[in-house]
């Protein structure tokens, strides 16, 4: 067991949910329900219209999967949709070639192993985002995955925080390093300890990216763990009266934070808190203790820290060690590493998987990595525990599949939300752009030359890929029908969060990939040594080097 | 006036159609080119009444020798994603479907004035 296994009236509640759906869909098609009513219907389960189809938003609970539902979703995607999916940055997955008429079976085929599209849209509280590593890192404080689960269960279907001024989404990480962006959350919380060892949460309130960016400020610096609950029922009701509705572009929560102030905004909070009959919220400790045991305890092995196998796989394979210096990283148990499957091959489709991936992904969870898979919010997957021992031969599966590609956090680890290529919102492609990078970076030697540099494009100011934090962030625009693109530097979505600043106007398709070069080549010549990466450089330095190098050479292209 | 045509996405399937005057069809080089305005509009009328067929039927601009939509979008919508060539319309090719594939200019944003773009 490595997912919170759910029971029967978890179970009964998604088989409701999907015959409910059936009911709606049929009512649609025989014309008893006009669009209008229907299209909310729909969205409250996941399915969007697109550009080409429907596509179907899948949750994949704070990221977490065992190896039998992502083979269900392997499934879906062989039978349902062209054999592949999409990971996304709120990691879930996305089908994007569904029919409506089959919708209904594929809710069926969800519930038959736990998963649904509950959460994926609406004005509700999102599919929370959760550490990646959780359970597997020692940097952890506690494990994330079991709190991500008590939000899961007190927010789905909350009948107050249902019709929100707009969506809402949660981050948890369990450590300092964050690996979830908690900072351009709705509301980021990170585990701590007091001075008194006591267990809590660091709370922060109003980040968001979309077209008026923020980071989220710090409200309470500590709140006891077992109060989560009722804490988070006053920032949603403080919100809920008075955040915007008059205003779509003004809903979210971000803008009343930082409209009233966070200091003002966090006393509200806490005046409604004070006000709540916590008690009732707040889960009892034996509920708690309950959710902790729901995700089973990984049998890990008492194992020597040093493994030869690995060792020997280490010396005798150039490939094998790249891959081991750039997607493992240490594991809380000796003996055992942490991988991440990077979706970011050269010239593929970031983020995206064949039905065949899938499946690869599922067996090695199986196999090698006690049926555990993680999503994370950079659109790659990770097998959280694997021994030392098994890294060879899982590393050679992974090459077999395509799935080995050593760049984790490397300039050609791009995320790209689908953009114009698939959505409906989009003012210009976001893939087309990741490839062009991704190839002029290609040889792995260059690319791990540069060292970390994370490059986030989005196909339109809703920043799915998120921009706003990328050390180069690249934002589609239309101007006159055309696709432009435009620059932004210096951003983090990670501990060291910041947004990135524009760095000068907006660029054609075929000047994209350059200008990141160029961006790369000045960084290279101004950096004081190889640790220091792309964004600390242009921390010290500021933008006006940066710029130089890219607009001029544009000016002599 | 521009050159207009017919479209939106099947209920059952989401395939983007387009209006060939006889029927709904997958293909935009089958798709009637209006070159007035009152049978557009007349076209676009009947269309909103097929709500168990369609959902959200509108007019798109066409480039003046009638080869392709002109805004970008709507050229995706036609072809399919350029990050998979072997998906969508495109797959079919053949001389009409290259003909959007190299339809050049600028192309401009119309189509969809009328397009609220936010997020559900
Ligand atoms: S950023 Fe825009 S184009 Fe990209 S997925 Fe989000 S809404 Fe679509």
């Amino acid at each position: 067991m490595s997912v919170y296994a759910y029971d029967q009236i978890d179970r009964d509640m998604l088989a409701d949910r999907a015959a409910e759906f059936r009911g709606q869909v049929t009512r649609r098609l025989a014309g008893d329900l006009s669009e209008d009513q229907f299209k909310p219907l729909r969205l409250m389960n996941g399915l969007y219209l697109q550009l080409h189809a429907y596509m179907l938003r899948v949750a994949i609970p704070y990221g977490a999967l065992d190896g039998r539902q992502l083979r269900a979703l392997a499934e879906i995607s062989r039978e349902f949709d062209k054999g592949y999916g999409h990971f996304t940055t709120r990691t879930n997955i996305q089908f994007h070639w569904i029919r409506l008429k089959d919708a209904p079976d594929i809710l069926d085929r969800l519930a038959a192993v736990d998963l649904h599209a509950i959460q994926t849209s609406g004005n509700c509280i999102r599919n929370v985002t959760a550490d990646p590593y959780a359970g597997a890192t020692a940097e952890e404080v506690d494990d994330p995955r079991v709190w991500s689960e008590a939000i899961r269960q007190w927010s789905t279907f909350h009948p107050e925080f249902t019709y929100l001024p707009r969506k809402f989404k949660i981050a948890v990480t369990g450590s300092a390093k964050d690996r979830t962006a908690a900072r351009s959350h709705d509301i980021g919380l990170k585990l701590t300890r007091n001075r008194d060892g006591q267990l809590g949460f660091e709370v922060m309130v109003g980040g968001g990216m979309g077209r008026t960016p923020y980071l989220g400020p710090t409200i309470r610096e500590f709140l006891p763990a077992r109060s989560l609950l009722s804490y988070l029922t006053a920032i949603l009701r403080v919100y809920n009266r008075l955040g915007r509705r008059d205003n779509i572009y003004k809903a979210r929560i971000k803008i009343l934070v930082a409209a009233t102030g966070a200091e003002d905004f966090g006393r509200q909070v806490e005046a409604e808190w004070a006000a709540l009959d916590q008690a009732a919220i707040d889960l009892p400790d034996l509920e708690l203790a309950r959710i902790r045991t729901a995700f089973g305890v990984v049998p890990f092995e008492a194992l020597p820290a040093r493994s030869t196998a690995f060792e020997a796989a280490r010396a005798a394979d150039p490939a094998f060690a790249r891959f081991a210096r750039n997607n493992l990283a240490p594991h809380k148990r000796p003996g055992y590493a942490i991988v991440n499957i990077s979706l970011k091959a050269p010239g593929e489709t970031p983020g995206d998987a064949t039905a065949e991936q899938m499946e690869a992904v599922a067996g090695l969870a199986e196999r090698y990595g006690q049926d555990d898979i993680r999503v994370t919010h950079a659109q790659n997957l990770v097998l959280p525990h694997v021994k030392l021992d098994d890294l060879p031969v899982v590393f050679a599966e992974l090459q077999r599949h395509g799935l080995a590609t050593p760049n984790l956090d490397l300039v050609t680890d791009i995320i790209a939300c689908p953009g114009l290529d698939y959505c409906a919102l989009a003012n210009a492609r976001a893939i087309p752009i990741a490839q062009d990078i991704a190839r002029r970076f290609e040889t792995p030697d260059r690319a791990e030359a540069i060292g970390e540099l994370k490059i986030k494009i989005s196909g339109c100011i809703n920043a799915c890929g998120h921009h706003h934090v990328g050390h180069i962030g690249i934002l589609g625009v239309d101007k006159k029908g055309e696709e432009f693109y435009q620059l932004s530097l210096g951003g983090s979505g990670a501990e060291d969060a910041s947004l990135a600043a524009i760095l000068g106007p907006a660029l054609p398709a075929d000047q994209v990939a350059p200008a990141v070069e160029a961006l790369v080549d000045a960084y290279l010549g101004l950096r004081s040594d190889a640790s220091e990466r792309f964004l600390d450089t242009y921390r010290r330095l500021g933008p006006a080097p940066f710029k130089e190098a890219v607009y001029a050479d544009a000016d002599q292209a | 006036m521009t050159l207009q045509a017919l479209t939106a996405n099947r209920l059952l399937d989401g395939e983007v159609v387009f209006w060939s005057g006889d029927a709904w069809v997958e293909q935009f080089a089958d798709a009637r080119l209006y070159d007035a305005e009152a049978p557009a509009e007349a076209a676009l009328a009947s269309a909103k009444g097929l709500a168990t067929v369609l959902i959200d039927p509108y007019l798109i601009a066409v480039t003046d020798d009638g080869a392709a939509p002109v805004s970008f979008r709507e050229r995706i919508r036609a072809l399919g994603p350029s990050d998979h060539l072997d998906l969508g319309k495109q797959a079919q090719g053949g001389a009409a479907i290259a003909a959007i594939q190299h339809a050049h200019g600028a192309a401009r944003s119309t189509g969809r004035l009328s397009l609220i773009r936010r997020k559900p």
